[in-house]
């Protein structure tokens, strides 16, 4: 009974906590324009305005020259412009267009990433359902199951599933580890405490009464409609940058006096970029986890360590009787 | 509805880690076993971690990347807070013969 009182205040919490959310989520403007810094790189004025004039909310301009030459008595030529390209987000999808020479008008239009996070239509969106499902069906099976290694094993499910989800946030490096750690390490650790333990659960959920689990459910299902309805609205601050942000991409790595100096090739979570951010400002902290790593093996092993005279003893009480 | 459905958004990620991490908390709530707890932070924390790289991603600015970082960290925390909240585990298993945290409610044996 206490237990079913404890759920149903944390849960009346968290619902009267979301209940003063939204109002908040609110302010955001969601009229879909959205204004966007153009960054323009080689492109003068007129083919700026021209290409704003054809593609509202066009960015990422970049205008492609012919090569500059220099002639005999030192005069350069710079190039005529020959293609002019740009991004537009349009209906939430991110379209790399080409334009004519002057900008003023579209040839092709190049559908890159169909949707914000980049992934690629109906396929896409099944896969993410699939993976979505398995993680959220391992973790039912965590919290349902009465057999533990049933409840690893649905553990492991659902953390391969996120591994997956990693993989469509663009987190690559991120989802290896995933895998390797929670799906290898953790889950190797658990099973080994489960088959140590070895011993069946008597009671696995609280007994709460039908009134209880009633009212607990209804107030969860209340607080999960709750959560989707607020965040299936979340849109990104600026769709254009966050469209973007997979591509492979210029990286300032090196500055003097505020400006660049050298730009390097990123791709966004691939193993460079984390290790660069990773080994850069992160260093601290990656070196203040080491520790608490080795703090944590040095703990275990103490906490786990039978305890001498309670298992010693009556070992040496049996060699001894023994003839 | 149907653009609901084909067309993945941040807001479905977050859906998704905020369902998880309900999960874990009725696990964590709901739950007696010991070991079954903490699967269920274990998942708390991955939800965490599902949140923080959507946010990443959906600002997708460069500096954006420390929520790589920062999941790595809670990945390496988790790791460590597994192993020792087994050793516990199993430490207590030894002097009491089973792990339902109701019945652990003296501190010594």
């Amino acid at each position: 009974m206490t237990r079913t009182l404890i759920l149903l205040t944390a849960v009346l919490g968290l619902v009267a906590a979301l209940g003063s959310a939204p109002a908040a989520a609110q302010d955001a403007p969601d009229d879909g324009t959205q204004v966007v810094p153009v960054a323009a790189s080689g492109c003068t004025a007129e083919i700026i305005g021209n290409v704003q004039q054809a593609l509202p909310g066009a960015f990422h301009l970049s205008c492609q020259k012919s090569r500059a030459s220099t002639d005999a008595a030192g005069r350069v030529h710079t190039g005529s412009v020959d293609a002019v390209r740009a991004d537009a987000v349009v209906n939430g999808k991110l379209i790399s267009y080409e334009l004519t020479a002057d900008g003023k008008r579209v040839i092709a239009s190049i559908d890159d990433h169909s949707d914000l996070i980049g992934s690629s239509g109906k396929g896409m969106a099944l896969l993410f359902w699939a993976f979505a499902a398995a993680s959220i069906a391992g973790a039912l099976f965590v919290v349902t199951r009465k057999n533990l290694i049933a409840a690893v094993m649905g553990m492991v499910g659902s953390f391969l599933g996120i591994a997956a989800i990693y993989m469509m946030l663009y987190a690559q490096f991120l989802a290896v580890v995933q895998m390797l750690v929670y799906a290898g390490a953790i889950m190797v650790l658990f099973v080994f405490v489960v088959m140590i333990l070895n011993r069946p659960e008597d009671e696995p959920v609280a007994p709460s009464g039908r009134a209880g689990q009633v009212l607990g459910g209804l107030a969860i299902l209340y607080l999960i409609g709750r959560l989707v309805m607020i965040l299936v609205q979340v849109q990104p601050p600026d769709p254009a940058i966050a469209a973007a942000a997979p591509r492979g991409d210029e990286q300032c790595v090196a500055w003097k006096e505020s400006k660049c100096v050298r730009t390097e090739h990123y791709e966004w979570g691939s193993i460079t970029a984390v290790g660069t951010d990773l080994f850069g400002p992160g260093l601290f902290p990656f070196e203040a986890i080491s520790i608490l790593l080795l703090l944590a093996v040095v703990g275990a092993v103490a906490v786990a360590r039978p305890l001498r005279e309670e298992n010693d003893a009556p070992a040496k009480v049996r060699t001894e009787g023994a003839p | 509805m149907t653009s609901l459905v084909w067309n993945i958004g941040y807001g479905h990620f977050l859906v998704l880690a905020a369902v998880l991490f309900l999960i874990g908390v009725a696990g964590v709530l709901v739950r007696r076993n010991a070991l079954i707890i903490l699967m269920s932070v274990e998942l708390m924390l991955n939800a965490a971690n599902v949140t923080l790289i959507a946010f990443s991603r959906m600002w997708g600015d460069k500096a954006a990347l420390s929520a790589h970082t920062f999941a790595l960290i809670v990945i390496a925390v988790a790791a460590a807070e597994a192993a020792v909240g087994l050793a516990i585990v199993v430490a207590v298993f030894r002097g009491r013969h089973n792990v339902e945290v109701d019945r652990l409610n003296t501190l010594r044996h």
